[in-house]
């Protein structure tokens, strides 16, 4: 039963670069949270000060309600798998393991017996006494995995684990880490750039940019619901599309869309698998190059003022190159002033 | 399929000329070396000795002179190197992994004496020996050997503590050890071999060194190195210092090989600016 | 929970204001050596030959030692082989090992690495061995002369006790680092730069001028930097195989020091051999501490 609570933590580097501003999130019991963002957001510093290994410059970190914002990583009950996994090379997987334990002085079948249950969890029984460059990629994160369960940390903290392997290991870990984490029901944050890990691993998803937090939501509403111009173009293809509101209807050169919001400028949100096309001569926009997915197809089109705009489409034989066609999204949003002020019903 | 099998390699006409003209150069010289210490008689103008023996074995090793220079030189390589040891690597750490008021000027300074051609270095610190009573004794000797190894008991250790990953060092942190456990248990075996092999080469280094024992230490202090300088000068019998170069190279040949492996000859030249 | 925000005030890992007098506590002894051991006996060398006593017992500036040494013909003898002897050796390293690293750099195999094993072998003979091996070969009915006689060829006029003794030892001394230094420089050469020079038509001497040449040349002067600052000042080689007179400025050093007991002498030279080598010392010390900020 462990609740992390993070209230308005900031990090100022030397030179005043400012990491991290006045960030709070709470993150319940047995969740999993997803810190998703582009490099220098600050999620990485954030989750190295959850550990213990950056200082705050301000704020504060609880974690069961007891204040650990400047304990040394040692002292606090959490437990981190780092991107480079950073196994100790001169010591054997099992060393690896029962390191922390010993410095707990557990006796020694105790430290065994956990040793062998956390390696038969990670799915590396009988691996004990491998050296670590003996394994795998995959393993070796699993070993570093392993080593951060075994000590039953309250809280566990993912700096990108899965950033060094290839994109099929990448998939079949994400899964595995999720079950385990489920099974457990430890409570985890989980630090990636890579919006798929996010989506399929995570309960809410804290999107960030420059040390702030853009938006805190499950995956299907950060996904479906963007509520930032940023975070609608970070998740998953976007059309973003900027143009003026007058008297109801978006207008962007010959682009037309209802839009019933007050006057003035305004982005407007598209998903391609939300733009229909529909063949028309001359049409609102021209076909530049049509590519076929097999299950699918990707239709690129240009705005006759050179605007480049995506749709996804069904039957991609139905279009061609330098054909005129007609726009008609069935959702959209639309931002100003970098807030949602509009989402059509779906 | 003909394309693909391999062609008659060329002949390395250059590789070879190399070969032959530096085994000639290099390899003879010792090998004539290894000649004489098992030679009992070689008389001018034979090729090959008259006659081989380990007489002079048992004469060299049966020598007080021999046995006291190489008690000497075991002595005072070990206290150098443990000094040396004691007062560089906490140094080394410090210089790779905190951050201090001057630390790049401080640590550039080791380089100091590297901008100087070393032996009129060595009689610049002769001359405040002499003031201090320091020449010929025992002591004397040691700090001038010790300044000599400080640049490689620093730079090397250095290059192995700032080698370690720190995320080895954090994880460590992560699981409960505090800063001197992550130390020993964490920072010391990863860097260990690298520091091995200099404290190795600082030994060897020392126990060769002529220069500052000769100049500082004579007429007292007679290291091994020093008694091989009057054997030859005096030249009383050839295979004395035949035995004892065999005697005293192997050993430190097998100890210098190790710690060129271990450091890399890469880094072994960019040490020395390559 | 009152433990818990005690130690909480301890600093953290990269707090570097509290660990400061550490960092300085420790490297304090090495730093004091330096300092004690060689940047004063440097300053205390140049200015015991500066401000010295005159006859009258007054202490101030002088350049008398100076003007000695250079005004007794037997100091410049001296100084003036050790400068030949110098330049010979950093002519005949650069001519022996500029062909054997480009062969290395440019070359793969076994024969390669034998040659290189051997190239580098030197380095791990102390030059007390290789002064004796040297006599035994060169001396005097040395191996040499041995194989020369059973060819029925007539003797060498041997080397040893000339001064060409310690151009030989030091050249043969100085080859593995020489090497090492100059591959490392090589090393940044890329064989695609080399193989575009060739596309283009040059010719292998135009390549070597153009291409290679202009990327080791720094290499090529901190290879010969650290050996002149090594062979200038030599002491056991010269004073083993070289004549006693004129001889290098090692062994004079170290004979006034001891033997003529005349420590200001001594030092005068010592200052005399700084001046010449300063340029070679500041720029091998600034061409390491470049590479080591790298």
């Amino acid at each position: 039963m462990s609740v992390l609570k993070i209230t308005d933590v900031s990090k100022v580097f030397a030179g005043n670069t400012v990491a991290v501003d006045k960030f709070s999130l709470d993150v319940a019991d047995g969740e999993l949270v997803c810190l998703l963002g582009p490099s220098g957001s600050g999620k990485s510093t954030l989750l190295r000060m959850v550990g213990g290994f950056e200082r705050p410059s301000g704020g504060v970190i609880t974690i069961d309600g007891e204040e650990i914002t400047h304990l040394s990583p040692e002292k606090r009950p959490t437990g981190m798998v780092f991107q480079s996994h950073a196994l100790w090379t001169h010591m054997n997987v099992f060393k690896n393991l029962a390191f922390g334990l010993k410095l707990r002085r557990l006796p020694a079948d105790e430290i065994k017996r956990k040793v062998e249950a956390v390696l038969e969890l990670v799915g590396l029984a009988g691996y004990g006494n491998r050296l670590t460059h003996q394994l795998s990629g995959g393993q070796q994160q699993r070993v570093a995995l392993a080593r951060s369960l075994v000590l039953e940390p309250k809280i566990l903290l993912l700096d990108e684990p899965f950033a060094s392997l290839d994109q099929h290991l990448r998939e079949r870990l994400r899964e595995e880490v999720r079950d385990i984490q489920q099974r457990l029901k430890i409570t985890t944050l989980f630090v990636t750039h890579g919006q798929d890990e996010a989506l399929s691993m995570a309960d809410r998803i804290v999107v960030m940019r420059d040390g702030r937090t853009e938006q805190i939501d499950r995956p299907d509403v950060v996904y479906r619901d963007p509520k930032t111009p940023f975070v609608a173009g970070f998740i998953g293809t976007m059309n973003l599309i900027e143009g003026t509101v007058s008297n109801g209807v978006f207008i962007r050169d010959s682009l037309r869309v209802p839009l019933p919001i007050a006057d003035g400028p305004a982005i407007l949100a598209i998903r391609p698998e939300s733009l229909d096309l529909v063949a028309a001569e001359p049409g609102m926009a021209r076909v530049h190059r049509v590519t076929d997915y097999g299950t699918h197809g990707l239709v690129d089109l240009d705005l006759p003022d050179g605007e480049r705009i995506k749709s996804m489409v069904s039957h991609p034989d139905l279009f061609k190159a330098g054909q005129g066609v007609d726009l008609n999204p069935t959702a959209i949003a639309a931002f100003r002033d970098k807030m949602q002020v509009y989402r059509s019903q779906t | 399929m003909t394309a693909l099998a391999p062609s008659r390699p060329r002949l390395d006409a250059t590789g070879i000329g190399f070969a032959i003209v530096l085994t000639i150069v290099i390899v003879l010289p010792l090998l004539v070396v290894g000649t004489w210490a098992f030679t009992e008689v070689w008389r001018y103008p034979n090729v090959v000795p008259q006659q081989f023996g380990l007489r002079f074995w048992n004469q060299t090793l049966g020598r007080a002179d021999v046995w006291s220079a190489l008690t000497l030189s075991l002595q005072l390589s070990t206290v150098v190197t443990l000094l040396s040891a004691v007062i560089c690597l906490p140094a080394a750490y410090a210089f790779a992994r905190m951050s201090f008021p001057g630390r790049n000027i401080l640590f550039f300074s080791f380089l100091a004496g590297h901008a100087f051609p070393k032996f009129g270095l060595l009689i610049a610190i002769a001359a405040i020996f002499l003031q201090l009573n320091l020449i010929g004794t025992f002591w004397g000797v040691v700090l001038i050997q010790l300044v000599g190894t400080l640049m490689f008991m620093i730079w090397i250790p250095v290059a192995a503590f700032q080698g370690v990953d720190r995320r080895m060092e954090e994880a460590a942190r992560d699981v409960g050890a505090g800063p001197f456990r992550v130390f020993w248990s964490i920072t010391l075996p990863q860097a260990a071999p690298t520091i091995f092999a200099a404290v190795l080469l600082s030994f060897v280094g020392t126990f060769y060194e002529t220069e500052g024992a000769w100049l500082i230490g004579a007429p007292g202090i007679r290291t091994m190195p020093v008694l091989m300088i009057s054997f030859i000068n005096n030249q009383m019998v050839i295979q004395y210092g035949a035995v004892l170069s065999v005697m005293l190279w192997v050993p430190s040949f097998i100890a210098l090989m190790f710690a060129r492996r271990v450091i890399g000859g890469g880094a072994f030249a960019r040490g020395f600016g390559g | 929970m009152t433990d818990t925000v005690v130690t909480a005030q301890r600093p953290l890992l990269e707090t570097s204001e509290r660990r400061r007098p550490v960092g300085l506590l420790l490297v304090a002894i090495p730093v004091f050596l330096i300092a004690w051991l060689i940047i004063w006996p440097i300053i205390n060398a140049i200015g015991r030959t500066l401000w010295r006593a005159d006859a009258n017992g007054d202490v101030g500036f002088t350049i008398a030692s100076y003007v000695k040494f250079f005004s007794d013909q037997y100091s410049v003898d001296n100084l003036a082989v050790t400068l030949w002897t110098t330049g010979m050796c950093a002519l005949f390293l650069l001519v022996i090992c500029l062909p054997i690293a480009l062969y290395l750099r440019f070359s793969a195999g076994r024969l390669p690495a034998y040659v290189q094993a051997l190239a580098i072998f030197p380095m791990f003979v102390p030059s007390i061995i290789l002064a004796y091996a040297f006599i035994r070969v060169l001396g005097p009915n040395g191996m040499a002369d041995i194989l020369l006689n059973s060819v029925g060829l007539p003797k060498i006029r041997t080397p040893y006790l000339t001064p060409w003794g310690p151009v030989i030892g030091l050249v043969w001394d100085n080859i593995p680092l020489t090497i090492l230094i100059l591959l490392s420089g090589l090393g940044g050469v890329s064989n695609q730069s080399i193989e575009a020079a060739r596309d283009v038509g040059a010719k292998r001497y135009q390549v070597f001028w153009h291409i290679i040449l202009p990327r080791i040349t720094n290499s090529i002067l901190v290879a010969l930097s650290f050996s002149i600052l090594g062979i200038f000042s030599s002491f056991t080689l010269p004073y083993l195989l070289g004549p006693a007179s004129p001889e290098m400025m090692g062994p004079f050093m170290q004979r006034t020091f001891r033997e003529v007991n005349d420590p200001i002498g001594a030092i005068t030279q010592a200052v005399i051999t700084f001046g010449f080598c300063i340029v070679f010392g500041l720029f091998y010390v600034r061409s390491v501490a470049r590479n080591q900020g790298k």
